[in-house]
């Protein structure tokens, strides 16, 4: 098997978000940010495919500097290797835009044989940018993967569809992203955490990655932003206020009122 | 050119996925105002093993468009979204749709992706303003909604489910065989080994008569599954917002919103809910709205048509324990 690749993303602890009043997109450098919690699957299961097939880990994060922390946690994890990609040209991108520099640095890691990320991301919550990247590279995606196994040169996966789970054989590279439930995500080591505060690594640019400019963030965005607007909700119906119990009462009176507690007299009788 | 307005026609075991008759309501109306041609556009092995599916006959479409081939038997990402994109480059559609199931959410970015245009996700309505179709989403804040556009044909967006209600057509759609050129690539690195079908009964939340909703208000997961207990004595469904999902006190699958289904029941009650944009777009067309919260502030406060001002828990173990 060659390297896994897995890409994270900061998302602004809840409480800490700012919109930028003419974009309407996500101020991240002034938000605190945390690992999105559905990118810990993509990092467990990366992590647990290293041991079990001695396989390298490259984890790369695209977002301001200060994802930066969240990459050095990964490393805590066991990753071999952590790429920034980082650059004012790729502030206020759609998933399109985004997409196009992941795939940009995906190539750049040739040959790799599995890409893993989070099924979606808590901020943006679209799930696009593992199946969009995929398409940009020519490549197999799967979504919402709850196991993997590899052997013979070909991954064995178990995703979730609506329809049950459903188990596929895929031919390497490939890109998917991983269902955010596991019944156990390994803490990070204490020995790596101490490693990870004075370690440096690799930062790349739009022109590093041989990008153009027009084709990235805001401006290389299609999907753009015309308004918004709030929804106002007048006060409208009564406030009942007292003792819970008084409440409680109240409530089921209204309930039998409405016909709706029918089902229940037939149980109790 | 752009005369075509393509809904993406998600069939199992030989039947339309309700989810795309859905999203097919408002691309009627925007079809029509536009006075552009409305096609579900379907991929299977074998057309004819849809014939039995009444849902299909009446689709609310001008057309519905089939590709068919052996290959397409089972959904394979990677081969479903190239035949998509090899339909959207000879027609060249004015938009095209997916309902916002597992498949739409693989699908339409990959098709997007290969295209180079932009996609929306989990739009709630759609409109035209000038003639300019917008898409309406909650996003970032309290209670804000933005309008998209996409400056990129086809315009490409996942519709959220539910957010629709299915309208029938009294006339028959138009079948129309769609042939792909003889040098399409019908290959994928992909091979379902087989389907293990779910054996939970798929929830009924989005057509339930009442939804007992719960949020963060209710303290833990425990006082949670309570909300179990009164849904069956008041013959409904459960839901949950989208913090506790994330918290796991409840499957993604009970997700009243945004990213997780639409609700409009006869009755909602909403326990421990503020009432974030994100959990209110989902449910707000309820016919009666009953919240429980302690803070009279809260937005779900003020859209409810009775509000009780209280401990959550509290009120939902005393309502437990008189209906016993």
């Amino acid at each position: 098997m060659e390297r896994i690749i897995v890409c994270i993303k900061g998302v602004p602890r809840p409480g800490t978000v700012k919109v930028d009043p003419e974009t309407h997109t996500l101020k991240r450098e002034s938000a605190e940010l945390i690992l999105n919690p559905p990118d810990r699957a993509a990092l467990e299961m990366a992590m647990r495919l290293r041991e079990r097939y001695g396989v390298e880990v490259v984890v790369m994060s695209m977002g301001p500097p200060n994802v930066a922390p969240l990459l050095k946690e990964a490393f805590a994890l066991g990753a071999d290797e952590l790429i920034l990609l980082s650059d004012r040209a790729f502030a206020g991108a759609d998933t399109l835009a985004t997409s196009r520099v992941l795939a940009q640095a995906i190539r750049g890691l040739t040959p790799f044989s599995l890409v893993i990320m989070g099924l979606k991301s808590v901020d943006g919550e679209t799930a696009q940018v593992p199946p969009e990247t995929a398409a940009i590279l020519n490549l197999p995606s799967v979504i919402n993967v709850i196991d993997i196994s590899y052997s013979n040169n070909r991954f064995y996966l178990t995703r979730e569809t609506n329809y049950g789970e459903e188990e596929l054989e895929v031919e390497p590279p490939l890109i998917i992203s991983m269902n955010p439930k596991l019944e156990y995500f390994r803490p990070p080591s204490l020995k790596r955490l101490l490693q990870a505060r004075d370690l440096s690594f690799k930062s790349m640019t739009a022109q590093d990655l041989n990008l153009a400019e027009d084709l990235l963030g805001l401006k290389g965005s299609p999907t753009q932003v015309a308004g918004v607007f709030e929804k106002v909700f007048s006060q409208r119906g009564e406030v009942w206020k007292g003792e819970p119990e008084e409440l409680a009462d109240k409530l089921i009176n209204l309930l039998r009122e409405k016909g709706l507690l029918q089902k229940l007299a037939l149980i109790n009788r | 050119m752009h005369n075509l307005i393509i809904a993406f026609g998600e069939v199992y075991q030989n039947k339309i996925n309700p989810a795309s008759l859905e999203i097919l309501t408002p691309l009627w109306e925007i079809s029509r105002a536009l006075q552009k041609g409305l096609s579900l556009l379907i991929l299977t092995d074998n057309f004819s093993k849809l014939d039995e599916d009444i849902d299909l006959k009446k689709a609310l479409c001008d057309e519905i468009l089939v590709v068919e081939n052996r290959e397409l038997a089972e959904f394979k990402d990677d081969l479903y979204s190239k035949v998509i994109s090899s339909v959207i480059t000879h027609l060249n559609p004015y938009g095209v749709f997916f309902p916002a199931t597992l498949q739409g959410m693989a699908l339409a970015p990959r098709v997007a992706g290969e295209l180079g245009v932009g996609l929306c996700a989990h739009v709630n309505a759609l409109e035209l303003e000038d003639d300019k179709l917008i898409m309406i989403r909650p996003t970032y804040g309290d209670n804000i909604m933005a309008k998209l556009f996409s400056k990129s044909f086809p315009i490409m967006a996942t519709l959220s489910l539910g957010a629709f209600s299915i309208r029938e057509k009294g006339e028959k759609p138009i079948i129309k065989k769609f042939d792909l050129p003889e040098d399409f690539d019908w290959s994928s690195k992909i091979r379902v080994k087989k389907l293990k079908a779910t054996k939970k009964e798929m929830n009924r939340l989005s057509v339930a008569k009442v939804v007992v909703a719960g949020g963060l208000g209710l303290k833990s997961r425990e006082n949670f599954q309570k909300l179990f207990d009164l849904a069956e004595a008041l013959g409904g469904e459960v839901g949950a917002t989208r913090p506790v999902c994330h918290a796991g006190w409840v499957e993604e699958d009970r997700m009243i919103g945004v990213s997780g289904v639409s609700v409009k029941p006869k009755l909602y009650l909403g326990f421990g809910i503020s009432g974030a944009i994100q959990h209110t777009v989902g449910m707000e067309n309820s016919e009666f709205i009953i919240a429980i919260n302690t803070d009279e502030g809260a937005p779900l406060i003020k859209m409810a048509h009775i509000s009780l001002i209280g401990d959550a828990e509290k009120i939902l173990d005393y309502l437990l324990k008189r209906l016993k």
